[in-house]
């Protein structure tokens, strides 16, 4: 969002849960996310207030460090806001706390239980404790073996894990992680996080959706067209290269993020807003899920590769140019789909799915098109009619839209297409939580609403399978399209909508 | 969640042997289990209105110091009996001093301190200790100690549980007890001082036990509203956390206004306030002087003057004078109003009048009224040209034990910024 003047009134008044003591434990803390996004956030947190005095952190890793030097570490790494707020860092860093740990080592992980015991009674954090596996994925499955063979998530109430994504390569090793996590685990103590779920505007689909009488009996293929669901982004794999090699866009973007928008545009109403309702109804509309065209996939899917772009005085280097990919790099920065819902609600409309690096502008929007009128009384100024759309901006510029037809003024009875808009920006001016805050905040606060469960997981995985298949087997059948950075991706994806008499919307 | 009771029925011990057959229940009975590493929890349970209205037999037994509504009705009954205006909150503590001249020698059974909300008990105290005072001023000093383990076994075990312990009698006896209450807080865990009685009582006891970092919670509506007001300030001057009950009440109505001026375009009304009114029931000014005081303190005004009001035979209201950080003047004025049902709690918030007037644009006038009252006299008064802004604030439904659940849930070991940069500029404001 916009930075805006905070509204002083509401400084200090945020209408929060309140997360109660605890300790969180961070394995891989001596890791770039620890600092760069973990701490940070907890730091914020701690700010607001939302923290309870009654919480320690503790880092654990491979590193032999101390409590001290962890703090020296994490200090250091947020070096300007700790200069900005020195006595709140003081106070939160006296809450920060180590302990070296590999979970391959039993030893270790029965000396960590030890540390938490004695944390306990320091800090009277009530034995409630959240673990964050912010590892290798190699490590998630054994890392929740070790917690469960040292007792650390015996007890439901009071303990769960947290693990980033990508949870799985494809849908057999989701299975198997889900096994070996489930062995260890309660499915309500394990948190699978996708950021997107973070956002306040991923959020605002169901409220829009159920909140409001007006939405939901035309949200069904009897009125809607088409949905198109984009996350474009204008940076390209920046310092990702070792990880985004064996991932591209596919395992990266759509399995997760844009399932995850897919799954809140077209599920059912849950009974009640509780964490199981909702997960529920996603799962199920994901299980209903289906590629366009699951015999020949390749007929409904496009993969691209940004190369060189940009101007002679800004140039911008292609995907196989950057630090550490591959010169012959078959690995798609760009993915184009079609899908199709297999339920009651949502049979022949049409699902199109794009993500790319290095497009011309990073947005993230969910964009449903109505059905035309069943009879045009008006010209058109344009020529013809637009179709109604209700376009969700996700990011930047969050909000929501609705284009309909209006008469153009003048003489005649001509409609033209007019915008009636919602920006979250002039309605509320209030920076929302980066995504982190909210994330860290709902684990820590027991709530999995924002987080995926083991059956949609695996459903995404099923649901994408055809084609990563089809990668593994018989790449040339799904070919990797070049595109030139800053545009808006290979020629072969405006072919995919064409074919039903469509094109991308350009925003 | 419902109300437990403890796992067994108290044991009354004689007070000197509670030490160590505490001791005894945790080295064998528990498993030598430490207990739930949480915190103490400490309770003053007046309950004088519960009390006298079991007395003079408006009310059957036994009594729990949960404020229900059976409590409540039996409340709003005895103050017309007792000649007590309309408005008059069921707990005011002048409503418990009538009805205690009501005749009548009732007797019912004393539970306080063994009904546990269930939203407490999911916090695993470690110990709970209830002192119990009763209507009789000697009676003498009755302990009664009890295990408590509100989780279910699995995986919890011994770290659990915690134990219950009662202090019932006179206040003088209570007073002598505390050198047996003292040994029993253990100083390794966070310890929560619950006064839930008048803040005019026993004010040496709740020194006693709130000393130095105990978190005391209170509730400013409850007892003379300059000790009240001045108890906070001292709180917080010396560092020791506080936290109020009826602030939290306020929590809606900071919200709604805050809501008011969410849209970037109206928040340089904010800069143009002249003019702030306050509806409050009854003659308790508190908490209505606590959230202009919010209000004052995150505009930065400057307090000028303050000075008692007429009011329109409901009682003194208060006026005062803020000065902007422009310089500008802001009129202020909190009425005391009545009402056909009042609140449970004593100057509860009616209505809210802000008029914000800039050079340029239309003046913006915003209203909140209470969700069960009527905002009449602040609607009323030419504001035809200005915009208008007008939101009902929602009713707290939550009780004292939720509000303490929430408390106890994520608590802070510092008194909440906003109260303690509010409650010095609310004493300041009461004339």
């Amino acid at each position: 969002m916009g930075s805006v003047l905070t509204n002083p009134l509401r400084v200090g008044l945020r209408q929060e849960r309140v997360i109660p003591p605890q300790c969180l434990v961070i394995f891989g803390a001596s890791g770039d996310l620890t600092h760069r996004k973990l701490i940070p956030a907890l730091f914020e947190l701690f700010r607001q207030r939302r923290l309870p005095s009654e919480f320690a952190v503790l880092g654990c890793a491979r590193r032999p460090w101390s409590d001290e030097e962890f703090r020296q570490k994490m200090a250091e790494a947020m070096a300007s806001e700790v200069a900005e707020h020195r006595m709140a860092w003081e106070q939160f860093a006296a809450g920060l706390f180590y302990e070296p740990v590999d979970l391959q080592d039993p030893p270790t992980v029965v000396r960590l239980g030890q540390r938490l015991d004695m944390l306990d009674r320091q800090r009277a954090t009530r034995g409630n404790r959240t673990f964050y596996l912010s590892v290798s994925p190699n490590f998630y499955g054994s890392g929740c073996r070790a917690l469960a063979a040292a007792g650390l998530l015996s007890d439901p109430a009071r303990s769960r894990v947290v693990i980033e994504k990508p949870f799985g390569r494809d849908y057999g090793s989701a299975q198997e992680l889900n096994r070996v996590v489930q062995a260890s685990a309660q499915e309500n103590q394990i948190f699978r996080i996708d950021h997107y779920l973070g956002k306040e505007t991923v959020q605002n689909i169901l409220v829009l959706r159920f909140a409001n009488t007006i939405f939901e009996p035309i949200w069904n293929r009897n009125y809607i067209s088409s949905v198109q669901i984009t996350a474009a982004e204008t940076v390209g794999v920046e310092e990702r290269a070792g990880y985004y090699e064996s991932s591209g866009a596919l395992r990266d973007m759509v399995q997760n993020h844009l399932t995850q928008m897919l799954a809140l545009t077209t599920m059912e109403a849950p009974g009640r807003f509780d964490p199981e309702s909702m997960r529920n109804e996603k799962a199920k509309v994901l299980q209903a899920a289906r590629l366009a065209n699951e015999d020949e996939p390749w007929k409904c899917c496009v993969r691209g590769q940004y190369g060189p772009g940009g101007s002679s005085t800004r140039p911008i280097a292609g995907y196989r140019q950057e630090p550490g990919v591959n010169p012959e790099s078959t690995t798609e920065t760009y993915v184009a789909m079609k899908l199709f819902i297999n339920n009651w609600r949502w049979q022949g409309v049409p699902f199109y799915l794009r993500t790319g690096k290095r497009l011309p502008k990073r947005l993230s929007e969910v964009v449903l098109t109505f059905r035309e009128a069943p009879v045009h009384l008006f010209d058109a100024a344009s020529g013809a009619p637009t179709p109604n759309q209700l376009i969700l901006r996700i990011q930047p510029d969050e909000g929501a839209e609705f284009k309909f037809e209006v008469k153009a003024p003048g003489s005649g009875m001509r409609s033209r297409p007019v915008d009636m808009a919602f920006s979250y920006d002039d309605s509320f001016g209030e920076p929302s939580d980066e995504g982190y805050v909210r994330l860290l905040a709902d684990a820590m606060l027991g709530d999995p609403t924002l987080y995926t469960r083991s059956d949609e997981v695996e459903a995404a995985w099923r649901l994408y399978t055809p084609l990563l298949e089809l990668i593994e087997d018989a790449p040339n059948q799904l070919p990797v399209y070049p595109y030139e950075a800053r545009t808006w991706g290979p020629g072969a994806a405006d072919s995919l909508l064409a074919e039903d008499g469509l094109a991308w919307r350009r925003p | 969640m419902s109300t437990q009771l403890t796992l067994q029925a108290p044991l009354a011990l004689p007070p000197a042997e509670v030490p160590s057959y505490l001791e005894r229940l945790w080295s064998q009975e528990l498993g030598s289990s430490h207990g739930a590493a949480t915190f103490t929890l400490v309770v003053w349970e007046g309950s004088w209105l519960e009390q006298q209205l079991v007395r003079c037999g408006r009310l059957n037994g036994p009594i729990t110091g949960l404020l229900n509504e059976t409590v409540l009705e039996a409340a709003r009954a005895a103050a017309i009996s007792c000649g007590l205006p309309l408005s008059t909150a069921p707990m005011d503590p002048q409503l418990a001093w009538a009805i205690g001249k009501l005749g009548g020698d009732h007797h019912a059974e004393d539970l306080r301190g063994q009904f546990v909300e269930g939203a407490i008990s999911a916090h695993m105290p470690r110990r709970l200790i209830t002192l119990a005072p009763t209507l009789d001023g000697g009676h003498p000093l009755e302990t009664l100690v009890a295990a408590y383990c509100p989780l279910p076994e699995e995986g919890s075990g011994g770290d659990a549980c915690g134990d219950v312990v009662v202090l019932r009698g006179g206040t003088g006896a209570l007073r002598q007890s505390l050198e047996l209450v003292q040994p029993l807080i253990s100083p390794d865990l966070p310890c929560w001082v619950w006064w839930n009685s008048s803040l005019d009582e026993a004010p040496e006891v709740m020194a006693t036990l709130a000393s130095g970092h105990r978190r005391l919670v209170v509730d400013s509506s409850l007892g003379d509203p300059r000790r009240c007001l001045d108890l906070l300030v001292d709180r917080i001057d010396a560092g020791q956390p506080i936290n109020d009950l009826n602030w939290l009440r306020l929590r809606s109505w900071r919200e709604s206004l805050a809501m008011v001026f969410d849209p970037p375009s109206r928040r340089d009304a904010l800069n143009h306030v002249v003019q702030l009114d306050l509806d409050v029931e009854g003659s308790n000014p508190v908490k209505g002087l606590l959230l202009a005081a919010w209000l004052a303190d995150r505009l930065g005004w400057h307090l000028i003057s303050t000075y008692p009001v007429d009011g329109d035979g409901a009682g003194q209201g208060i006026g005062a004078e803020f000065e902007r950080t422009d310089g500008e003047t802001v009129r202020f004025r909190q009425m005391p109003v009545p009402v056909g049902v009042p609140k449970t709690h004593p100057g509860a918030m009616v209505g809210l009048r802000l008029i914000c007037q800039s050079s340029q644009g239309s003046p913006l006038c915003v209203i909140l009224c209470s969700e069960s009252g009527g905002c009449m006299r602040l609607e009323s008064g030419g504001m035809a040209s200005m915009e208008l802004a007008e939101e009902v604030v929602p009713l707290p439904n939550e009780s004292e034990e939720m509000e303490m659940a929430r408390l106890l849930s994520g608590g802070h070991d510092s008194t909440n910024p906003l109260l303690a940069a509010a409650a010095p500029l609310a004493a300041k404001l009461l004339p």
